[in-house]
């Protein structure tokens, strides 16, 4: 018998499993890789304070601490639908069906890439991909590889690849078009980049990230940013370059490119070809909340937080009794952050199966307010108005307040 | 706008931008009605890939839909499985 039903061993997955275990509630976690730690599995990187993360370690730890509670953490479980059941949910996966009266739905992130001419050749690869096969397969992706995409996960697994000795030989832009918008415009990366200016990848843009908050010396800073790019760890990133196709036969060879200004547009007879033998497309990422749409919970659009997001309190409850969501699913932030989420969640549930009424309610409290200061310390920030997004998403949860959903009503 | 219009964007199914463009055009059609003329993101993989892209392009060809509404239905099986898995063999 379980009571919780965790989908997801990512950071918020085992947290939220941990916090609702500590209060005596059986616990199943399934996760569809073959160990657990989800996204923390890729995460190395050294924090402001000049202590390292290491994601693995992290996961290593809440793994621990997991089995020593007598979580039951099964992996190679891929979970295909979810309905409700006579007392709570059913869970489907490739390995029978689960139930039990509560369900977390922590199942993160998804990437998404932006096609770029060539993209289905051989050694391309979205830059997770890269770095799931650097930090947890220890594989090589290749000898000399190409960024497309200029943003924060990207920079972050750039690192990871120097660190691991990888030889990437330039950042570029992807082509302004439908699918790229702001991402294959000069101005609005630097915009975005400026507001992770801590993490900044050169001293130019960290000493410039306060006098570039000005527009206009901004828009010069854009133009007059260096052709040949600046240099991250001896990667160029070359803001002003486009790339318009991944060129091969077999595999990727090489990367097409031409030069832009400051809004992406084309400047004609720019045309140059770089050699690689791979290239990783960093688009960004989005919540991935397939579970929660099948199961019938009601959705909110908030850019802020990465696009639909389930709408959800707090507490981490969406209107759906017993279902309850924490992590990337929620919008795209740190592992951190993450982390404090499952807790609030792992609490909240335990607080509506009635273990510990009164301490968890304290605890619950302090849990909520544990994610709100962890989210203001973290070294990642995947989007500079999260606050707003998330004040949105607390407004639009007060809004709906009291109006019951359907279970299994099908939303989209 | 995609100057390639042989640029594929829903890998499963291998449509591609000018595929997309063209039905659009053609059937002025919503989102989902694009996605069913055309298989966009019915393939393998469920639309995880290519789902941000399509709603982008959806967007660029048919603006102002609904944006709390999911544009893309989910539906189960979110993950390939087997006709033997959904019959609750699991050997």
């Amino acid at each position: 018998m379980t009571d919780l039903i965790v989908i997801g061993s990512g950071p918020a997955g085992l947290a939220g499993a941990i916090a609702a275990a500590g209060t005596g509630l059986r616990v199943t976690v399934v996760d569809e890789f073959i160990r657990p730690g989800g996204r923390l599995l890729g995460q190395l990187h050294q924090e402001p304070s000049g202590e390292w993360w290491n994601g693995i370690k992290e996961a290593e730890k809440l793994q621990h601490e997991a089995h020593a509670l007598g979580i039951n953490i099964r992996c190679g479980v891929s979970v295909y639908n979810i309905e409700t059941a006579e007392a709570g949910w059913k869970v489907y996966t490739n390995e029978g069906v689960l139930e039990a009266p509560f369900v977390l739905i922590a199942t993160g992130a998804a990437e998404y890439p932006i096609p770029v001419p060539g993209w289905t050749l051989p050694g391309v690869m979205s830059i997770g991909a890269a770095q799931v096969m650097t930090n947890v397969h220890r594989v090589q992706a290749g000898r000399k590889g190409i960024i497309i995409g200029a943003n924060i996960l990207a920079f972050a697994i750039l690192n990871e690849l120097q660190l691991a000795g990888i030889k990437v030989d330039r950042v570029v832009l992807p082509e302004k078009n439908a699918v790229s918008r702001q991402a294959g415009e000069p101005e609005a990366v630097i915009r975005s980049l400026l507001n992770a200016a801590h993490l900044a990848p050169s001293a130019l843009l960290r000493f410039g990230s306060r006098l570039m908050k000005n527009e206009t010396i901004r828009n010069i800073g854009t133009r007059f940013y260096p052709k040949n790019g600046l240099k991250i760890n001896g990667t160029p990133l070359q803001l002003r370059k486009a790339a318009v196709e991944i060129i091969g036969t077999e595999q990727v060879e090489g990367v097409r490119t031409v030069d832009i200004d400051a809004y992406g547009h084309v400047i004609p007879g720019t045309d140059r070809l770089y050699e690689a033998d791979f290239v990783c497309i960093a688009g960004g990422l989005y919540p991935l909340a397939e579970l929660a749409a099948v199961a019938g919970c009601p959705f909110e659009y908030i850019p802020e937080l990465g696009g639909h997001v389930p709408r959800h309190s707090e507490t981490m409850a969406t209107p759906l009794p017993g279902l309850f969501v924490a992590g990337n699913i929620t919008g795209i932030e740190s592992g951190k952050v993450a982390m404090a989420q499952g807790t609030a969640a792992g609490l909240s549930i335990a607080k509506q199966a009635g273990k510990q009424a009164a301490a968890s309610g304290r605890q619950l409290e302090q849990a909520i307010e544990h994610v709100r200061t962890i989210r203001q310390q973290v070294a990642i920030q995947f989007h500079p108005d999260i606050e707003l997004g998330r004040s949105q998403m607390n407004e639009q949860w007060k809004a709906h307040e009291g109006t019951s959903v359907q279970p299994g009503e099908k939303i989209g | 706008m995609i100057e390639n219009k042989q640029l594929i964007i829903c890998r499963c199914e291998e449509v591609t931008y000018e595929q997309l463009q063209s039905t659009a055009r053609q059937h002025t059609c919503s989102a989902r009605e694009l996605k069913l003329r055309t298989r966009a993101g019915m393939g393998f993989c469920g639309g995880r890939t290519c789902r941000i892209a399509l709603d982008a392009i959806m967007d660029s060809f048919i603006p102002d839909e609904n944006k709390a509404v999911i544009p893309l239905k989910y539906q189960p099986p979110i993950r390939p499985v087997s006709f033997g898995t959904v019959g609750g063999r699991h050997d």
